[in-house]
């Protein structure tokens, strides 16, 4: 069966663990691009278009919940998952009062990972679709005045 | 003020040789209610007194066979409180004062005057009372910093595990995603007919298997550690548990395991419906890990015992078992994290270090007793007020 690929961005500073997820995603057929800290993944951001970001709590630097806040200031329609260890489960729950779609505890299962990324690209589907339409309707509205 | 009058509590062992002397005092006592026996040599007293100790023990200093002041120093040796009044001959003061070097409460010289003797026992039992309260009381001390000393050392050993713990999860991450890949890349259509495919499959499940095991471990651990160190459970997860319910599902969880082994498991309550405010399934978690311990430490055709007891102060859940017991020198570490003495495939040694950090954080306290070969009991002490 053909799948059109989702543009995922992962976001970890572990570089093993980076690749390693990548790989099996691409092997899955997504099409995925790396970022090793919170700056980069904003920078990738300007320059691909992503559907979903896949980004660790813990990171030095730019902490995860820091990069988020800017994400959805920057690019709103981008949706976030959050990779958080045990005790960091308290930032999940703030991720999500922050509009992250949903959250995972590392080691993350992948079963649960594919899942949660495609209701993540359904619901980012969904929302441009809506948005189309109104400009669309916006657009019609313009044209007959 | 006269102490008490329950002189019927006092156990009182009169020894002397002379037969009448003997029989008239003890039928004068045993008449203002104390409970007597009667030895007529020093040999049957320290014999009476091993099958039963006395309180008191009323005692002639002249005796054929073993005197007076031996007998004396047999019974001071002996474990137990007992207190000796010693009975000396008319005039004999050098004998008493004997007697109160090696130890006796008092002398009276004969003839025995009964009420000044009534006297002296009530003073010599109320000096045995006092000591066994300051016993009491010092063992009680001793409990307590005991308990202090392990929950430190406890909270320690649990912030560097679950430091490690953490540290641990990135690797394991990589590792499952690793072994994960290559399975995936094994379950292409193209990939059917790899050489020894088998093999390469036999070791992948290998793989993921450990890594679940140890993720379950860290997991275990860093749980454990949170609810420590949130230092009390989230209230909101409170609610009026009924113990006895409660137990009974902990029993059933854990049955199919024990009638495997012909083990019987029996929930006897005080109460019709014990109840506490509480957080039910932390609660079930530490009932489950006790219960399955007993089950494991338990010889086939073994008993397990809760019983359930509240008051309107705080309740106690009580887990027994007549198992192999545990030794002096585990006794100390069993509540450590990792602390085990069964194959690594069959416990990790968290069981009991999360129950202690789940009662903890409850407001309880959990305690053990126990006696190799004999068996073991965990008492759980929990609030039970809003
Ligand atoms: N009822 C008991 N009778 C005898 N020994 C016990 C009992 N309960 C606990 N122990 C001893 O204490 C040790 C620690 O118990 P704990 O429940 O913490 O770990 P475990 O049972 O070994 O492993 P786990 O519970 O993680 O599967 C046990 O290995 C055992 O030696
Ligand atoms: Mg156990």
């Amino acid at each position: 069966m053909f799948k059109t690929p989702s543009h995922i961005l992962l976001v970890d500073d572990e570089k093993d663990f980076v690749e390693m997820l990548s790989l099996r995603l691409q092997e899955n057929g997504e099409d995925v691009l790396a970022a090793y800290n919170g700056q980069e993944c904003l920078d990738t951001l300007e320059k691909k278009t992503i559907d979903v970001i896949i980004l660790d709590v813990k990171m030095p630097g730019m902490d995860g919940i820091e990069t988020l806040k800017k994400v959805k200031k920057l690019h709103p329609l981008v949706e976030v998952i959050m990779l958080t260890g045990h005790g960091t489960i308290q930032a999940a729950v703030e991720g999500m009062k922050l509009g992250a779609f949903d959250f995972l505890l590392k080691p993350a299962d992948f079963k649960e990972l594919t899942e949660k990324l495609k209701r993540a690209r359904e619901r980012r589907k969904e929302h441009m679709e809506r948005i189309q339409k109104a400009e669309a309707a916006m657009l019609l509205r313009q044209s007959k005045i | 003020m006269e102490n008490s009058d329950m002189t019927d509590q006092i156990n009182i062992l009169l020894v002397d040789d002379e037969d009448d002397f003997r029989r008239i005092l003890s039928k004068r006592l045993t008449r203002r209610g104390f409970y007597i026996r009667q030895a007529d040599r020093g040999e049957n007293a320290i014999q009476m007194l091993e099958e039963e100790s006395a309180d008191i023990v009323i005692l002639d200093i002249k005796m054929p066979g073993m005197d007076g002041i031996e007998c004396l120093r047999r019974i001071k040796k002996m474990p137990g409180m007992t207190e000796v009044i010693m009975l000396t001959g008319h005039a004999d003061i050098q004998g008493g004062v004997e007697g109160i070097k090696s130890g006796a409460f008092d002398y009276l010289s004969k003839p025995v005057e009964l009420e000044h003797l009534i006297r002296k026992i009530k003073q010599a039992h109320h000096k045995m009372q006092r000591i066994q309260a300051e016993k009491e009381e010092a063992a009680f001390k001793e409990r307590v910093t005991q308990q202090m000393v392990v929950a430190e050392r406890l909270v320690a050993l649990g912030t560097m595990a679950s430091g490690v713990a953490h540290e641990i999860n990135n690797p394991l991450a990589v590792i499952q995603d690793s072994a994960g890949w290559l399975q995936q890349i094994l379950d292409k259509p193209q990939m059917q007919d790899m050489p020894r495919r088998d093999d390469f499959q036999k070791g992948l499940e290998r793989i993921e298997k450990a890594v679940k095991r140890a993720g379950k471990i860290t997991q275990q651990l860093l749980q454990a550690v949170k609810t420590q160190t949130t230092e009390m459970a989230d209230p909101s997860s409170f609610v009026e548990t009924d113990l006895h319910k409660l137990a009974q599902e902990a029993v059933t969880l854990v049955e199919p395991e024990a009638s495997l082994r012909n083990i019987s498991i029996s929930l006897t309550s005080r109460e019709p419906h014990p109840s506490a405010w509480t957080d039910p399934l932390q609660l079930l978690q530490v009932l489950l890990n006790l219960l399955s311990n007993s089950v494991q430490a338990t010889d086939d055709g073994g008993q397990v015992f809760i019983n359930l007891a509240a008051t309107l102060e705080e309740a106690k859940i009580i887990v027994k078992d007549n198992g192999c017991g545990i030794s002096k020198e585990n006794l100390a570490r069993i509540f450590e994290p990792f602390f085990t003495t069964k194959e690594a495939d069959q416990g990790t040694g968290m069981g009991l270090y999360v129950s202690w950090g789940i009662i903890t954080s409850l407001g309880g306290l959990i305690a053990v007793e126990s006696e190799v070969s004999k068996g073991t009991t965990f008492t759980i002490t929990l609030p039970v007020k809003k």
